[in-house]
């Protein structure tokens, strides 16, 4: 049987060794990990969106890598999900953003810290993580950009400027589609996050198919300028156009018909 | 008791006490904020409240170790301890830390990693702290009229567990290496250095509650140390899979954590062998209960369910959702929270002289508490079952499987509402024994691993109570 000094040597000797061991394999690891993290593209950009994120906490809801907590979204993949110009906007203002959910901080984040935050993403999205995150094995996502959400509560609908949804069969909205003005890539950074088209998009606001027959270009310009002047409480955030992306935006869904 | 400055592991416990109380609140506030019912959200964000509901954890479990450490550390090395008011000062100072710590949570000041949330310059202090008490408790132990096995594993787990809370305070902007060195000092505590720290205290207890020779006990405390970190040690590899470390860590994480769980199942047998082969009655039934509960516990929370998730092919799809919080809450509750409640009621009568340790508010603490907790554990494994197969499996939309699983935070805040029953019961009892009493000072009357059925329930109000004679001569060697 074995002995009280036997038990002792065989702690002793397997903690060293496998301490030995461990130490090994790390210094290969701190090797390793530049290149299979493209290090290289560690901006200065990237290491302030870096602090950012630890300075606020954000894996205290978050996972990123899948560490962190089970509160909000997994976020290593999210740049692609979303996009930078949807994440700036949603930034400024999450709840704006998905009104009536579960509530993220709304930070006080400079224009700069938002651009920050995003490069510190793209960064991470860009890892070799072994496989991670798993595809799904039936996506039913696929080629959805955006976040599926409950519909839109009915007071957003009922009174709502905006146009009911109307039903279209998707082949005849996606030939329509294509015979319009040529879709913004605003449109589909931003808008689709939340309204679907030719049955793709998110389900927070109302379908746009159909949208050029409630509007013309002033109310329809109106609206894109000032969601809550026209309609205080409503969901619709004010998206950052510039003056000439909003007449393209606004030609564009006159055309939905 | 053999010695008065035993007496300051009562106030550690009582801060034990204390801490587990906010962090139970906190949880509740998580609870219902899964559930929709996020009303604090202004106030305490979800950040905030999980910070703190973690933080106090483990908080109040190095307390709770501190504690057991300074009523085992003298009778061990058979000397009072080196100093006494430096146990007082360092107390105060680790709960001033920690409260401090906690109140800047809530203001957004913190370091914003997974358990390692103490901001930078409170991290400083609390190195200070703990080189207070290694240092008092080293002292201790050098100074000691004898060195005992059970001493040795307990000092050496703490002292490990101090020396490894340092690769957490390195800043890397490289966040797969900020994720690395964060897991020397999560990893590495609780499937490490901690495991010794438990095994000594439970080494301790069984050699007092069974009265088991020590030389048996103490060569399995060997075996099953060599064990911990023969598997734990590569056994971190079981979180470099997924965070941009090499691909080698899959099979060598996947092994080697694979055969953690045998250092819990060891501890496990070898509490309930040693249980079976006392041939005594130790009166104190409830850290009995405790004690060999948390064998058990540990085992099926940090083993069973620990080795549920470890392996690399299920941990891509569970990687990060509540099936980790699941063998999270069932892994600290068995191994750690258990072995500090063990100690705590095995220890209180010894200082207060009340022998409060087979009542029914007791039993029933043992019971609704574990009851409860596995009614909790079991709520978080359906809500993560459900969120890996929805979103992993079916790609469905993170925050739409959030409300399909809100269901089971109710489930969840019914099984923590009859956990904390159990655990106001706890300390319904830690408040009854009162406080320690200097009377009790030499008294072994209670140390002893004998005491008579018939003495069980009489409550020493004397000065001098009753002297039992042990049958056995093993006191003089326990
Ligand atoms: C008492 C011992 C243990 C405690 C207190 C414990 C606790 C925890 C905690 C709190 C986490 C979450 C960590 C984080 O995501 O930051 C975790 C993760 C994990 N634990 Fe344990 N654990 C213990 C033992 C074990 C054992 C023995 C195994 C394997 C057999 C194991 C396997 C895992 C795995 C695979 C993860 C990662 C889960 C993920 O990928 O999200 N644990 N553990
Ligand atoms: C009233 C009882 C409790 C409730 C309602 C509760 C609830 C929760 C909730 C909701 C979370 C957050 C999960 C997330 O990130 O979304 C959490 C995290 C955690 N709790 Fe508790 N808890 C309770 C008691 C405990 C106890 C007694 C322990 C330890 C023994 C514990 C240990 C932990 C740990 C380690 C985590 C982090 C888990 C991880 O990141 O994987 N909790 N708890
Ligand atoms: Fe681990």
């Amino acid at each position: 049987m074995l002995s009280k000094s036997q038990a002792r040597t065989f702690f002793l000797v397997g903690t060293l060794l496998f301490s030995l061991l461990f130490l090994f394999l790390t210094v290969d690891s701190v090797r390793q990990v530049p290149a299979q993290t493209r290090a290289k593209n560690i901006t200065p950009a990237v290491a302030r969106g870096k602090h950012l994120w630890d300075a606020n906490n954000c894996m205290g809801c978050h996972t990123l890598l899948g560490e962190g907590a089970y509160y909000a979204p997994e976020l290593t993949k999210v740049y692609e999900r979303r996009g930078a110009a949807w994440m700036d906007v949603f930034l400024k203002d999450p709840q704006a953003m998905f009104p009536g959910q579960r509530k993220m901080v709304k930070y006080k984040f400079s224009d700069q810290d938002r651009q920050d935050l995003i490069a510190f993403f793209k960064w991470i999205g860009e890892m070799d993580l072994n496989g991670f995150p798993p595809r799904p094995s039936r996506d039913l996502n696929a080629g959805l950009p955006a976040q599926v959400t409950p519909p839109a509560p009915p007071s957003t609908r009922a009174d709502a400027p905006a146009p009911r949804p109307t039903t279209q069969p998707s082949s005849q909205a996606a030939a329509r589609v294509a015979a319009a003005p040529a879709m913004p890539v605003k449109f589909q950074q931003l808008c689709v996050a939340c309204h679907m088209l030719g049955g793709k998009g998110g389900r927070v606001g109302p379908a746009l198919d159909g949208v050029g027959k409630k509007y013309n270009v002033a109310s329809l310009r109106k609206w894109l300028e000032d969601p809550q002047g026209v309609k205080p409480g409503t969901a619709m955030p004010k998206l950052p156009f510039t003056a000439q992306e909003l007449d393209q935006m606004v030609a564009f869904l006159l055309a939905q018909k | 008791m053999k010695f008065k400055s035993q007496k300051v592991a009562y106030w550690f416990f009582a801060a034990c006490m204390l801490l587990l109380t906010l962090q139970l609140t906190y949880g509740f506030i998580m609870a219902f904020a899964h559930m929709g019912l996020d009303g604090l959200h202004d106030y305490i964000p979800f950040n905030a409240a999980r910070a703190t509901h973690t933080n106090l954890l483990v908080v109040w479990l190095l307390t709770g170790f501190m504690g057991a450490t300074h009523f085992i550390i003298p009778e061990e090395a058979d000397r009072e301890l080196y100093s006494v008011p430096l146990a007082y000062l360092q107390l105060v100072s680790l709960l001033v830390v920690g409260v401090v710590a906690i109140i800047g949570f809530h203001f957004n000041w913190w370091e914003g990693r997974k358990f390692l949330e103490i901001p930078r310059p409170l991290d400083y202090l609390v190195v200070v702290n703990v080189l207070l008490f290694i240092y008092n408790i080293g002292m201790t132990v050098w100074n000691g009229k004898r060195f005992t096995t059970t001493g040795i594993v307990l000092f050496m787990g703490l002292f490990s567990a101090a020396l490894l809370y340092l690769p957490g305070m390195i800043y890397f902007t490289n966040q797969t290496f900020d994720s690395y060195f964060r897991w020397w000092v999560v990893h590495l505590w609780v499937e490490g250095v901690w495991e010794l720290i438990m095994g000594a205290i439970l080494a301790y207890l069984l050699i007092k509650l069974t009265g088991v020779d020590r030389e048996v006990i103490e060569k399995w405390l060997y075996v099953i140390v060599g064990l911990t970190f023969l598997s734990g040690i590569l056994g971190t590899g079981h979180h470099y899979y997924y965070i941009g470390t090499p691909r080698y860590w899959l099979w060598i994480g996947g092994l080697f954590s694979a055969l953690e769980p045998l250092a819990f199942l060891g501890m496990a047998l070898f509490a309930v062998a040693m249980y079976r082969r006392s041939g005594r009655q130790h009166p104190n039934k409830i850290s009995l209960y405790w004690t060999v509960g948390c064998a058990i516990m540990a085992f099926v929370g940090a083993g069973f369910l620990g080795f549920a998730h470890t392996l690399p092919q299920v941990n891509l799809y569970t990687h990060g959702t509540l099936v980790t919080a699941m063998h999270g809450h069932l892994a600290f509750w068995g191994a750690y929270a258990m072995i500090v409640l063990a100690i705590i009621t095995y220890s209180m009568p010894l200082m207060t002289g009340r022998k409060l340790w087979n009542n029914m508010p007791g039993l029933l603490a043992f019971w609704t508490s574990n009851i409860g907790m596995v009614g909790m554990t079991g709520a978080f494994a359906v809500a993560g079952i459900a969120q890996v197969y929805l979103e992993r499996k079916l790609g469905l939309d993170f925050m739409v499987v959030q409300k399909e699983i809100e269901v089971h935070f109710f489930g969840l805040t019914l099984a923590a509402t009859l956990f904390s029953v159990g655990i106001t019961l706890f300390i319904y009892n830690f408040i009854k024994h009162g406080l320690p009493r200097d009377e009790m000072v030499g008294d072994q009357s209670l140390d002893a691993d004998w005491v008579e059925p018939h003495q069980k329930e009489s409550v020493a109000a004397a000065p001098a109570p009753e002297k039992s004679t042990p049958k056995t001569g093993k006191k003089a060697k326990a």
